[in-house]
């Protein structure tokens, strides 16, 4: 499960005030709905990646424009959040994707972590189950899309000799498909913008597939966990450092090629709102991501928002 | 038609130098080169054509106003044209699957032949029918053994040139050689002109007779 990673963001400096009050809004406004839907638990998984996929179904929606409003933070009192109305359907989608992805995960992580984090898992499967069940009942369609693409991922790494496109596509294509059915429900895929939504959702994906993957080596190959380019690379625990420097530059190779596929989908899409927003998650903040985890670890890897 | 001047994205006061600007950036932006392969290509070739038409009014409404004589309409970039049409009749039937977007189908056909007969053009529509369902990693192997075993083909080195460049950087995504992002080094002037290059002798009617970008 690659996804609630927080890869995707935008790059901070290159926002205007404004719309870096409207993501911080966006972000705010998702937490608390998670909490009314799926309660206090709920809020924890709150992440970038859901953060942008409602920006993201804000932006190919048409709508009026979104009215803020400061308000407290609902974790910390003290703290003022900015906040926008939350009964939107944008909103109610996110939610339930994000508790639908954090339960597959916690699920994956049971499957295959150390002790420790399996049993804080274990802790944490119980809520999860049955929040994950409500928001499955009430979008079995993202519970679908979602629940086929973890059984691909399984199948696809069983391959003998898996290669990294066919390792990517799952997660490329459960984004694919969620995002095209966010444009559109089933009514009218093969338009233009289901089509433009699902190729977006696609790119993205195999993005941040490989982007867990590729940030993930060394954990891998010391976990003898499955990693794909490890696996290209026929790296081990005792692989030098510099043979996992020549795997990262191909990843970050690959990486590229699927950026430059989502920039150029990112051109034709329309966005009636957050436009600027998500251009810089796809142009900057992304390229950022790639250059800091990949290149300047070192240097600390975490960047504040 | 709708508003010409919205479609630039500038206003109906702006010189003709800001349409031209405006226009410029626009073709850059949905140039048929970026989605070349790409499932989307007809999408961006209706946005190209949808600015030259805006393009060629605001300049033919601009002439008629001004009523002056002797100024050349801007001729705006082509659509599209697809792969060059290098008539094997071998694969002319993969070719022209592809072209018309049923990738499914033409896999079916080039997964039936067997290795030992897979040359050059196999392992180069095997690379195109990858790249458009997004699997770019592989249609990259592929590009390069098709370049191998045919070093002398414009078409796959153009192919192959593409996705290299992508995968440096060019079009997004980070260069870790090149200190900062988007810098534009000896490098990046060498490859953009190779490309620019191959993508002319192979896409022909494309770029050759329309002027401006490159």
């Amino acid at each position: 499960m690659v996804f609630l990673f927080g890869y995707i963001k935008p790059e901070k400096p290159e926002l205007r005030v404004r719309e870096y009050e409207e993501y911080g809004g966006i972000y705010c406004t998702l937490c608390r709905r998670l909490g009314k839907d799926y309660g206090l638990a709920a809020r924890l998984v709150l992440n970038y990646d859901c953060t942008f996929y409602a920006i993201l179904a804000f932006a190919v929606s048409e709508g009026p424009s979104i009215k803020f409003h400061e308000g407290r933070c609902v974790a910390n009192p003290l703290k003022k959040c900015i906040f926008c109305s939350d009964d939107s359907r944008e909103f109610l989608l996110s939610s339930a994707l994000t508790v639908i992805l954090a339960y597959y995960k916690l699920r994956d992580d049971i499957a295959d972590s150390g002790f420790l984090r399996k049993a804080a898992c274990c802790l944490l499967y119980p809520p999860f189950y049955f929040r994950h069940r409500n928001a499955a009942k009430k979008y079995p369609e993202l519970e679908k899309i979602v629940a086929e693409s973890m059984e691909a991922q399984k199948t696809a790494e069983k391959d003998k000799s898996p290669k990294i496109d066919s390792c990517a596509e799952p997660t490329a294509k459960m984004l694919g498909k969620i995002l095209e059915w966010t444009v559109c429900g089933e009514l009218e895929s093969g338009t233009p913008k289901a089509r433009i939504a699902n190729e977006f959702g696609y790119y993205l994906g195999r993005w941040v597939y490989l982007m867990d993957a590729a940030d993930d080596i060394e954990k891998d190959i010391a976990q003898k966990s499955f990693n794909p380019f490890a696996e290209k690379f026929h790296l081990t625990a005792y692989s030098e450092q510099e043979a996992i420097g020549k795997a990262k530059n191909y990843a970050n190779q690959v990486m590229n090629g699927t950026l430059s596929q989502l920039c150029a989908v990112a051109d034709l899409m329309e966005c009636s709102r957050f436009g600027p927003i998500v251009h810089n998650v796809v142009f900057m903040g992304l390229p950022l991501i790639q250059k800091e985890k990949l290149f300047t670890k070192e240097n600390g890897n975490v960047r504040p928002i | 038609m709708s508003d010409p001047y919205r479609i630039l994205g500038v206003s109906p006061n702006a010189s003709d130098d800001e349409v031209k600007t405006a226009y410029h950036s626009l073709a850059k932006k949905y140039h048929p080169d970026k989605y070349a392969g790409s499932p989307l290509a007809d999408l961006a070739g209706e946005k190209m054509k949808e600015i030259n038409e805006a393009y060629d009014q605001i300049m033919k409404e601009r002439k008629d106003h001004a009523n002056s004589s002797g100024q050349v309409g801007y001729g705006g970039y082509g659509e599209y044209s697809g792969y060059g049409e290098y008539g094997r009749s071998e694969y002319q039937d993969v070719r022209s699957l592809i072209m018309s977007g049923r990738i499914a189908d033409a896999e079916q056909i080039l997964d039936g032949v067997p290795s030992e007969r897979r040359d050059a053009e196999w392992f180069f529509l095997k690379g195109t029918a990858l790249y458009r369902r997004g699997w770019l990693d592989e249609a990259y192997n592929d590009y390069v053994r098709a370049c191998q075993m045919n070093p002398q083909n414009p078409e796959y080195q153009a192919a192959l040139n593409q996705v290299a460049a992508q995968r440096n950087g060019m079009y997004g995504g980070y260069n870790s050689n090149v200190p900062q992002a988007n810098s534009c080094s000896g490098c990046d002037i060498c490859t953009s002109l190779c490309v620019a290059d191959t993508c002319c002798s192979c896409f022909g009617p494309g770029l050759g007779g329309r002027g401006g970008c490159w």
